[in-house]
């Protein structure tokens, strides 16, 4: 690349930045990628609300309790007997449930529910005729199953959602957008060649993808670190890969945009109706894992998960199709999957090279 | 470098409509207007010399260079283009400064350079305010600035003249003729002939996509004048009128028409052909109607240039 086009294409990332940043028609990518990270905000609300109301549970406790404690209620004890190990409840409910017990006739049954808290694990004792029929532990920590949770919304939302239609509100609108305003003749009386001003143009919608998506995950990171103690906090970032799934998420939302920024480009070029493309786009990702090895390939979906740091195990009793939809049964190794992306990018973007070559100013045709 | 804007045997169609069909053009230095009613194709003319549309047949070179090369057609070539449109919320000297950017220049130059053509189209005072909120004639001059900014050898201007006031006209008018003068190609469309004879040094005449005159503009006036013209006449005795205007020197062609309640006639003197038949009718043939037959260069430059000038 000479020192010319180089300037031209500073020139032309510079103009698509102001309007891909500031365009009212854009504002709806900002609130999809945010949409993660109030989850995660709401959710954390929530959960540090939890340890709060554990924390209080636990110092109303008679005695101070273990998680070996709360571990140790059994069904069938009696209330005596709970009491006994972890003291009196500092919450106790009541409630009487009017049973019928044949036409006309009710039985009176009296159902009590306990909680105790060791300040991190609560515990709900549910007890019926002084007897206990429930237990249930619930950690206000359980950083495993949060991960999974994070996984999830990554993969199966800001993945598959949130980048994709990000990306097609982008990429599709550079060179189509400009078709509808009437404009693109201003590039094209530039004395530059179409494809340096593509290669701008691409550069431009990459990093404002790049810059609104990579900026959300980094604070759904944050957000889904918010309610942890910073003793988890740091045993999870530090010693069990927090850091590198996050570096990781990174790196695939970059590949993400790249992945379909391409796609969605060389779609804005083809197709004029941006439904189109987008539909076949996202059937083509959605059915991936049903497809034979050969077509996998050419999919960006089929390299991100490869690259996607945590698994997410397949719930049981889940149907095959559902399985196979969340699992990932054929992966690649993580070079391969981003010389993958890469390669399918490169692929549209040639095909883009050639487009953008051809076209014409014929506004009324549109 | 080839010294000339040429066309050889090119056609554009937008899929079946016609745009221009089998332009051979050689295009001098100087003013050259491009003249021809609403779609007569001089858009078309100028997209296609400027490489935002395809020709469907044949090749346009421009000083030499192919035009899809736009890197180094446009360091030639200024388009200020009809369509009335700009890249959104840019402010009249960030559109200019920004259309220079692309070429590549540096800031301050392109800085520089942006508001010298601000200076030359009278815009300095409104060039900090956005595009959005000019008016039609403030738009038409920083379509002109742009087109201007980089002191091109070629200037294309579609409709320059359109929505400015006089004194702007004037102005513009000037800088035409300046570009000119210093060996500039100015390339002017217009739908009226009037507004660009005085200044052309040719013009391009243009009917239903078809370049129907060219030259200088007295040739172009003496070519329209020796064109035929096919004008079909009903009267009563349509043998006997088409015998006794045969007669005569100026007529080509005479044929009955097929209802035999008419005569089609071709003259290649419209003139004499009118007052000849003002004879006919006082010697008793009844005229019912005269009308053209065609829709051929004669009646297009009637359109263009006002019924007045038209000698009958």
């Amino acid at each position: 690349m000479n020192r010319l086009w180089w300037t031209q294409i500073k020139a032309v990332i510079r103009l698509e930045m102001k309007k891909t940043f500031f365009a009212k028609r854009g504002l709806w990518i900002y609130a999809v990628a945010a949409l993660p990270v109030l989850i995660f905000l709401a959710y954390a609300v929530a959960m540090s609300n939890q340890q709060h109301r554990s924390a209080r549970i636990a110092r109303e406790s008679q005695k101070p309790l273990s998680y070996q404690d709360l571990l140790a209620v059994k069904s069938g004890m009696t209330k005596e007997e709970v009491v006994a190990i972890l003291g009196k409840p500092p919450l106790d409910i009541h409630w009487t449930e009017h049973r019928p017990t044949g036409p006309g006739t009710f039985e009176d049954i009296d159902h009590e529910r306990l909680q105790y808290s060791d300040g991190q694990n609560d515990l709900y004792v549910e007890l019926s005729h002084e007897k206990v029929e429930g237990v249930n532990v619930q950690d206000t920590y359980n950083l495993g199953q949060d991960a999974i949770v994070f996984a999830g919304v990554f993969q199966f939302f800001f993945l598959r959602l949130a980048i994709f239609f990000g990306c097609l509100g982008i990429f599709m609108n550079l060179f189509r957008g400009e078709v509808l305003d009437r404009s693109l003749h201003f590039y094209f009386l530039s004395p530059i060649r179409r494809e340096v001003l593509m290669a701008g143009k691409f550069l431009a919608g990459l990093l404002a993808t790049c810059t609104i998506f990579v900026t959300s995950e980094v604070l759904q990171t944050v957000a889904f670190l918010w309610h942890f103690n910073p003793h988890t906090r740091d045993l999870y970032l530090y010693h069990h890969h927090g850091l590198e799934h996050a570096a990781a998420y990174i790196g695939v939302t970059v590949l993400a945009c790249v992945g379909y920024g391409a796609f969605f480009l060389v779609a804005g070029m083809l197709f004029r109706n941006p439904i189109i493309p987008a539909a076949t786009i996202l059937v083509w990702e959605f059915i991936n894992p049903f497809l034979p090895a050969l077509l996998k390939q050419f999919s960006v979906i089929y390299y991100l998960k490869s690259l996607c740091p945590v698994d997410i195990p397949v719930p049981p009793g889940s149907t095959g199709l559902l399985a196979l939809l969340i699992s990932n049964a054929d992966p690649v190794s993580a070079p391969l999957a981003i010389i993958g992306i890469l390669v399918v990018a490169a692929i549209a973007i040639m095909v883009s090279s050639f487009q953008v070559k051809r076209m014409e100013i014929n506004y009324t045709s549109e | 470098m080839n010294d000339r804007i040429v066309f050889e045997e090119v056609s554009k169609f937008y899929k079946e409509i016609l745009g221009v069909n089998r332009v051979n053009l050689s295009i001098p230095p100087g003013i050259t207007s491009l003249v021809g009613p609403n779609g007569s194709g001089k858009t078309t003319l100028m997209n296609l010399m400027t490489g935002l549309v395809k020709p469907s047949r044949g090749r346009i070179q421009v000083l030499g260079i192919n035009t899809d090369d736009a890197e180094n057609l446009f360091k030639f070539v200024g388009y200020s283009t009809q369509f009335d449109a700009f890249p959104r919320g840019l402010t009249g000297f960030q559109f200019i400064y920004s259309y220079l950017c692309l070429s590549g220049i540096s800031a301050q130059e392109a800085e520089r350079t942006a508001w010298e053509a601000i200076q030359r189209v009278n815009l300095v005072d409104a060039a900090s305010r956005k595009i959005g909120a000019y008016s039609k004639g403030m738009r038409q001059r920083i379509r002109l600035a742009q087109a201007l900014a980089h002191n091109p050898k070629v200037l294309v201007l579609d409709e320059p003249l359109n929505g400015l006031d006089p004194l702007a006209r004037a102005e513009m008018i000037a800088l035409f003729r300046a570009s000119a003068a210093q060996g500039s190609y100015v390339i002017i469309s217009s739908h009226i002939l009037h507004e660009v004879d005085v200044i052309s040094d040719q013009v391009i005449l243009l009917s239903n996509g078809y370049v129907v005159a060219e030259g200088q503009i007295q040739t172009v006036r003496n070519e329209i004048q020796e064109h035929p013209t096919q004008i079909l006449i009903r009267c009563d005795r349509p043998r006997e009128l088409a015998a006794k205007l045969f007669a005569s020197e100026y007529m080509i062609e005479a044929s009955i028409h097929n209802d035999g309640r008419g005569v089609l006639l071709k003259t290649k003197d419209a003139d004499r052909f009118y007052l000849a038949l003002n004879q006919l009718a006082l010697d008793g043939i009844q005229i019912e109607s005269i009308a053209p037959a065609d829709d051929d260069v004669l009646s297009v430059y009637e359109y263009l240039i006002g019924n007045e000038e038209v000698v009958r």
